[in-house]
């Protein structure tokens, strides 16, 4: 049971109790900063944190299932209209060994079926990159794709 | 009045309070009165600064408009109502009767009132976020505190304008203002919405102007400009990004308006004293209406004290008062019992626990005694 209240001025909080009886309270505060507290059931005090949007959104994929690995995130999607359907994106970050290659070149789709979605170069995004899009070494790209496909594309094209 | 050189002083003291964890509308109204006529008179008011100052006022109260959703507060109208009555009652009442007793009349008096009764809802949420106090249910009643008591500033505004000539008028005008001004909130976020959904520079002009129509409104139609400022505000308050939009100008307005204000104001030695005696009154005051609120609504006194001990701080809206309708020896009363308050109730929100604590103590001692 969720308990969701605005709080005029200072931000929005959700509070939540466990079946155990620990409370939890989350603060969307306006200036875009998360506080989050929580008590054990058996403490008079609450112990709180206070983090960035990005932090929170980290919590929220660790708190949500998907492994975090370094330099390495993913998340996966499962959809409510389709229940066989789970999508998995991934980001890796361009090595050496793929430098100066392109897209089409790779034959990505051909050989794993995993599609590069976005491309991350110096701060700018590149939303469903050209074939012949040339990779640079540091580029970090988002795959999508069902397990199988994004295993192999870390297999045959990555080299992991 | 050099605006630079003011921004300059008011940066370096928000830095420096902030660094210490103290509220800085104190920090900015003292600088103003040490460098002001009243202090080294090295800095006049002119037609500039008090030109930005009105503004300040203005955006702030168009600030609490926005923030003031009717829908939003109907949701809660029993909440904000059981918490903020006590405060207003025994708050108001309680300076009421101690200004008139040293000698105000009874339209000061109902000034004075009016401006100490106010909590300042700047340092007061602070402190609930600085002080990592939102779990508690405590915070909530005094956020509602808060807003009860920005209802009570409009309506505050209203009681408090000189308004002699033609009592009716003025009255049929208000109802008539602030019925339009409600119904339209129900229209306006659909009409203007896409207005502050663009990139360009459209929407912060916009806002800004509309803040401002308040002024323009007091020329025209002799309607309060707070009161005009807070229903604008209201009448938008259902676009979201509006809030963001005007912050900024909120927040640099706002603590040049306590530097002017502080640079106009020349402290009476009578003003200072009894500014003194109002600070002690408006810190009981709270934490006697806390402690009841508590009892009230929570079963616990000890809850109680803690809503007192964090609605001590006067501020922002104590100062805007004064600054509209008082004279003299009222702008000395108050200006002194809000630097002392504003500072002292950050410090006592700051240890409501150990103060708890040890008052907790003190009351099983006595009860032991007996």
């Amino acid at each position: 049971m969720v308990r969701f209240i605005g709080l005029e001025g200072v931000g929005t909080k959700y509070e939540l109790e466990t079946s155990s009886g620990d409370r939890i309270a989350v603060i969307f505060l306006l200036n875009k900063r998360i506080q989050i507290y929580i008590q054990e059931k058996s403490c008079e005090k609450p112990c709180s944190i206070e983090m960035s949007e990005t932090e929170a959104k980290r919590l929220s994929s660790v708190l949500g299932g998907v492994p975090i690995e370094k330099e390495k995130e993913s998340v996966e999607i499962d959809f409510m209209g389709v229940p066989d359907l789970t999508l998995a994106m991934h980001t890796y970050t361009i090595t050496k060994k793929l430098h100066g290659k392109t897209i089409e070149e790779l034959a990505i789709r051909k050989r794993t079926g995993a599609n590069i979605v976005a491309v991350s170069r110096g701060g700018k995004t590149i939303i469903s990159p050209p074939p012949h899009l040339i990779f640079e070494e540091g580029d970090v790209i988002v795959v999508i794709g069902d397990k199988e496909q994004i295993e192999r594309f870390e297999r045959e094209i990555l080299g992991i | 009045m050099d605006i630079a050189l003011a921004g300059l002083i008011c940066v370096i003291l928000a830095v420096i309070s902030k660094k210490l964890s103290l509220p800085s509308v104190p920090s900015y109204i003292l600088a103003g009165l040490i460098l002001g006529s009243g202090g080294l008179d090295l800095l006049r008011a002119d037609e500039v600064s008090n030109a930005i100052a009105e503004a300040g006022v203005i955006m702030l109260l168009f600030y609490i408009g926005v923030n003031l959703n009717p829908r939003e507060i109907s949701e809660k109208k029993g909440m904000i109502f059981h918490s903020g009555l006590y405060d207003f009652l025994i708050n108001f009442s309680l300076i009421y009767a101690i200004s008139f007793l040293v000698g105000f009349s009874h339209v000061q008096a109902f000034l004075v009132a009016s401006a100490l009764y106010i909590s300042s809802s700047a340092i007061v949420l602070q402190s609930l976020i600085e002080n990592r106090k939102l779990m508690y249910r405590e915070s909530e009643i005094v956020i509602w505190i808060m807003v009860f008591e920005d209802i009570a500033i409009a309506l505050l505004i209203v009681l408090n304008n000189p308004e002699s000539s033609g009592l009716f008028l003025f009255l049929v005008k208000i109802l008539v203002f602030t019925a339009i001004t409600y119904m339209l909130s129900n229209y306006m976020p659909r009409l203007l919405g896409g207005l502050f959904q663009r990139e360009d520079e459209i929407p912060a002009l916009f806002a800004f102007t509309v803040a401002l129509l308040g002024i323009a409104f007091e020329e025209f139609f002799h309607i309060p400009a707070g009161y005009t400022a807070i229903m604008l505000g209201l009448m938008l308050s259902g676009i979201k990004k509006l809030r963001e939009i005007i912050l900024p100008f909120k927040d640099v307005f706002l603590v040049l308006f306590f530097f002017f204000f502080g640079i106009s104001v020349t402290l009476s030695a009578d003003g200072l004293i009894l500014g003194l005696i109002f600070a002690a009154v408006a810190i009981s005051g709270k934490v006697i209406s806390g402690l009841i609120t508590g009892r009230h609504l929570l079963k616990s006194w000890q809850s109680g004290l803690e809503i007192g001990l964090d609605t001590v701080a006067r501020g922002e809206f104590s100062i805007f008062l004064i600054f509209a309708f008082g004279i003299g020896k009222e702008i000395s009363t108050v200006t002194t019992a809000v630097i002392i308050t504003s500072i002292l109730g950050a410090f006592m929100s700051r240890n409501s626990e150990r103060i708890i604590s040890l008052a907790s103590r003190m009351a099983e001692k006595v009860s032991k005694t007996e």
